[in-house]
């Protein structure tokens, strides 16, 4: 088992922003775990991995050139529907100052737009965060755990974008 | 992973070459002005690189860089490089075309003369080729900023060829914070070649470079055209600072991802169907 | 070296038309659905008198007769750039759309036919990325004479 498994956002930033959809073939998502993940290249990648493994994001523009960063990612609440953020603080993290970021009450990614217009303090260290954490022994095995992933694309009204498509899976 | 960051060096050519000198007539840019670049669209454009360390110190980001210099109020850099070329023969072959036309049904002698003068421009003005000239901008003819040949020089009305980096020194080198060299690319924007750098980002400062750059201006010599070379030199800098790395989850160290503790139902959960529209823009 | 074969500079020009060339930062257009802020006017006219050079409010000096051509480029350099068109009163000038002959690459030109002695704004609509409608200017370059 390899203690580590990659998993890899590849954004055609130009074509998102211009489609203002990370659908339609402008998000690729990819890993390199060991088990036979689904749904490679799409943005419905389904990762497999094992309790203890650490799991690491990364986002990437195809050409390089434009900036994209991760702003979040959140699991979906298996009981609160289509599109519900799970709150973070109904599990507790096993780090000390087990924070999360962009888990604050207002959750601006669900208000339906503007979400960051303006936050330039937030967004422009984004290039710093490191989305990487172990899969907990909790986890169902052979039952995918949806999440939200949340992109930021530059800054403006219509920088970020999510899919609430990929899942992790517990073998 | 590396982000590439793009320099763009505009040059006024035409101003420049008057002036004896770059300065007021440069335009700089990078794509980093949300990383903190000041005077963009300047001749004072300051760089911001903005690096990342780990916990033990070590650079955990390269950043590389480019430079991309263009010539303002020529033919632009989105026209396919080669076209001076394939411009020279495309005319070459229109004008013999009309040649044949005329010999065919030779006309009055007043037609002919002007249909030979209008020939004659549409065949335009092809480059002297000399030692020194020979390779890039040689037997190539000289085009106005729509394209077409230049049948009379006298007008002015052709474009310049694009500006060209022939070093980058300064600062910035000598305290080997950035390690510049020319590449070879089957990139078309940049003729193939590009100057590029990798930056240290561990020693936060500012640093200056200096770019030499070679312009060309046209000179005729008896009756021939040539592009004849000026080097002149400008000045920009790069501002490096560095943070530590941190983790987005936990905003300290490794912890378990915040899965729900409750297991997804098995139905109506996974899958890709009649979830499409929550992967729209929340914009 | 003689004077007859001394290298001879061609003129300064007065027949070079005015090139008028806007830098578009793509990614910021898009991300934020408008021109304001990611757009940088130059001419080349600058020795003529032109001012606000890498604003939005570009004030090109021209004069009646003179040859106008309006161009681009983007600042990312493998995103996608154009002028849709170029809005201006037509007793001023009549920009129209043409290509450099064998490519695509387009460009727009007009002669100044008069030119009031207030200066005239005009709107450029610039189509960016691969999305299907144009964005125009927010603050309106000028001809003055």
């Amino acid at each position: 088992m390899k203690p580590q498994v990659n998993i890899m956002a590849v954004v055609d930033v130009i074509g998102a922003l211009s489609a203002r959809t990370l659908l339609d073939g402008n998000l690729c998502m990819v890993d390199n775990g060991d088990y036979r993940s689904t749904g490679q290249g799409t943005p419905a990648l389904c990762t497999l991995v094992c309790p203890g493994q650490a799991v690491q994001w990364t986002a990437l523009a195809v050409d390089l050139q434009t900036p994209v960063d991760i702003k979040s990612i959140r699991f979906l609440d298996p009981l609160g529907g289509e599109g519900v953020a799970w709150q973070p603080q109904h599990a507790a993290p096993i780090a000390a100052n087990g924070g999360f970021p962009h888990a604050n009450g207002s959750d601006a990614s669900l208000s339906n737009g503007e979400a960051g217009a303006g936050s330039a303090g937030d967004s422009d260290t984004l290039d710093l965060d490191v989305w990487i954490g172990l899969v907990p022994p909790w986890m169902t095995p052979g039952v995918p755990y949806k999440y939200r992933l949340e992109l930021q694309m530059y800054e403006g009204d219509n920088s970020i974008m999510h899919v609430d498509l990929p899942a992790l899976m517990s073998v | 992973m590396p982000q590439q960051l793009a320099i763009i060096v505009l040059v006024d050519v035409g101003n420049a070459i008057a002036d004896g000198t770059l300065d007021g007539n440069t335009y700089l840019f990078d794509n980093m002005k949300l990383h903190g670049s000041d005077g963009q669209g300047t001749g004072g454009l300051v760089t911001a690189i903005n690096g990342a360390y780990w916990a033990d110190g070590s650079q955990a980001s390269e950043q590389v860089l480019n430079w991309l210099p263009y010539s303002l109020g020529s033919i632009p850099p989105t026209v396919p490089r080669g076209y001076q070329s394939d411009r020279a023969r495309q005319t070459d072959r229109e004008a013999l075309a009309e040649l044949d036309a005329l010999a065919a049904r030779p006309a009055a002698g007043a037609d002919t003369a002007g249909r030979l003068d209008k020939i004659r421009k549409s065949v335009g003005t092809r480059i002297k080729t000399t030692r020194r000239t020979s390779g890039r901008l040689s037997n190539e003819k000289v085009l106005d900023v729509t394209g077409e040949v230049v049948g009379d020089l006298g007008t002015g009305s052709y474009s310049y060829p694009g500006p060209i980096i022939t070093d980058i020194y300064g600062e910035a080198v000598d305290e080997k914070i950035m390690y510049p060299a020319e590449y070879g690319s089957p990139d078309m924007v940049t003729d193939g070649w590009y100057w590029s750098a990798t930056v240290d980002t561990s020693r936060p400062g500012s640093y200056a470079y200096t770019m030499r750059i070679q312009l060309h201006k046209l000179v005729v010599q008896d009756g021939q055209a040539l592009w004849h070379p000026v080097n002149l030199t400008c000045t920009s800098s790069l501002r490096i600072t560095s943070e530590p790395k941190r983790n987005a989850f936990t905003k300290a160290g490794m912890g378990y991802l915040p899965v729900p503790m409750h297991a997804p139902p098995t139905e109506g959960y996974a899958g890709t169907d009649a979830v499409t529209e929550s992967a729209r823009s929340t914009g | 070296m003689t004077a007859k074969t001394r290298a001879r500079e061609t003129p300064a020009p007065a027949k070079r038309p005015i090139s008028i060339t806007a830098v578009v930062d793509c990614v910021g257009v898009l991300a934020t659905g408008s021109m304001s802020g990611q757009l940088y006017l130059y001419d080349t006219n600058k020795a003529g008198g032109s001012a606000g050079f890498g604003t939005e409010e570009l004030q090109t000096k021209a004069a009646v007769g003179d040859k106008l051509l309006w161009n681009c480029l983007a600042l990312e350099c493998e995103a996608y750039v154009g002028i849709d068109a170029v809005v201006i009163d037509p007793e001023v000038c009549e920009p129209e759309r043409k290509v450099y002959p064998g490519t695509d690459v387009a460009y727009w030109t007009g002669i100044v036919k008069k030119l009031p002695a207030e200066p005239v704004p005009y709107e450029i609509r610039f189509l960016v990325g691969t999305r299907a409608q144009s964005v125009p200017t927010t603050l309106s370059p000028t001809l003055t004479g």
